[in-house]
């Protein structure tokens, strides 16, 4: 072998390790930087906030695997982008007018059955992309609609006129039970205490209701929740439930 | 006390990234007194210079050997390319020694000094 040439070539470079390496930094960094940024659901967001995220994800990514140039270059731009977002959201919700300018703001495009053609025009929808949105949300009849406007992330609100709208049980004078939230006593095999408490009951209790379903150990039990009705619902790990295979 | 681990600990790992990024232009300066690149480089132009090509040889391989140690070292903030363009560089001045051509040596050795420098920066 020539001298020295064993510790040539590119043996000594573990391109796996400094990959995972700047993976982590990649991740860690955009998990930080995107909880900064804010806690916006994806419905909510914008489309520059979609571009954005976009924008961002491919940065980490490419200072995850982009081993030709160092990660610190893509890990300021990643830092530059999460900071002009925050700058940006902090901006938005301080001024309104900027909000506005920013992110658009909501256009009323069906009123009173009728469609309003300079505001479809405006925001660059077609009338089948409205009809698609409203049969997405049910409605056939553009006669059937109020209101219908576009909101600043794109989706459709739709008010029906009042002869369309759904019946409730205010319309009809029925008096109906509030509906609370169930109180989880039992997930996965552990035993909520602080829930029961909240109950003002006791493990003793828990057990007798658990008995009389044929259980006798706590950790048997998948999830348990007592209703606000005061029904209790058990669901075991053992459920032996006889399943259909194929449905039609 | 809650609350602050919140802030701090979000701020402290990106103080480590920035850290581990950062860190090749420390690490490849040399520990020992063996693990200086530069002044391995200048030794073998010397002994290049002198033509002596015995001892180009050894500091040859001991360059190879110092590089070695070093880029595991600064691997996670240097460039691929500037870390394999000192390879080649190392190699063809093995050649360059074996073949006993100073002028090609002398080129190698500035070109790995160049690259050498501009590591982690």
């Amino acid at each position: 072998m020539l001298p020295g040439y064993d510790l040539l070539g590119v043996k000594s470079l573990n391109e796996g390790l400094v990959v995972i390496v700047r993976s982590i930094i990649g991740f860690f960094s955009l998990l930080i930087f995107t909880r900064i940024i804010g806690k916006e659901q994806i419905s909510q967001l914008t489309f520059f906030d979609y571009v954005l995220g976009i924008t961002i994800g491919s940065i980490a990514a490419t200072a995850s695997t982009d081993l030709s140039s160092r990660a610190w270059p893509h890990w300021v731009s990643l830092l530059t982008w999460a900071a002009l977002g925050y700058i940006m959201e902090v901006i938005t919700l301080k001024w309104r007018s900027a909000a506005k300018y920013f992110e658009g703001q909501p256009a009323i495009i069906i009123y009173n059955g009728k469609i309003l053609e300079k505001t479809l025009k405006n925001e660059r929808y077609r009338i089948s992309d409205i009809l698609s949105l409203l049969r997405n949300q049910g409605i056939f009849d553009i006669n059937q609609v109020n209101f219908a406007i576009i909101e600043s992330n794109g989706r459709l609100s739709v008010m029906k006129k009042p002869e369309y709208q759904p019946l409730t049980p205010k319309d009809m004078n029925i008096q109906v039970q509030d509906n609370g939230l169930n109180t989880i006593l039992i997930y996965d095999g552990i035993l909520i205490e602080n829930n029961l408490n909240e109950l003002k009951k006791d493990r003793k209790w828990l057990m007798e209701q658990l008995n009389k379903q044929g259980v006798y150990d706590i950790s048997e039990v998948f999830l348990a929740y007592v209703a606000p009705s005061g029904s209790f619902y058990i669901d075991k790990y053992s459920d032996h439930v006889d399943c259909p295979d194929e449905f039609v | 006390m809650k609350k602050f681990l919140n802030a701090a600990l979000p701020v402290f790992i990106l103080i480590i990234f920035v850290v581990v990024m950062q860190s090749g232009s420390f690490l490849k300066r040399p520990i020992g007194d063996e693990e200086d690149i530069s002044r391995s480089i200048f030794a073998l132009m010397e002994e290049v210079q002198n033509e002596n090509w015995d001892g180009a040889q050894k500091r040859a391989e001991k360059l190879n050997e110092t590089w070695a140690k070093i880029v595991k070292r600064i691997q996670f903030s240097s460039e691929r390319d500037e870390i394999h363009s000192f390879y080649a560089a190392l190699a063809r001045l093995n050649g360059a020694i074996m073949a006993e051509d100073k002028s090609a040596a002398l080129m190698e050795l500035n070109e790995a000094y160049n690259h050498y420098n501009r590591l982690a920066q």
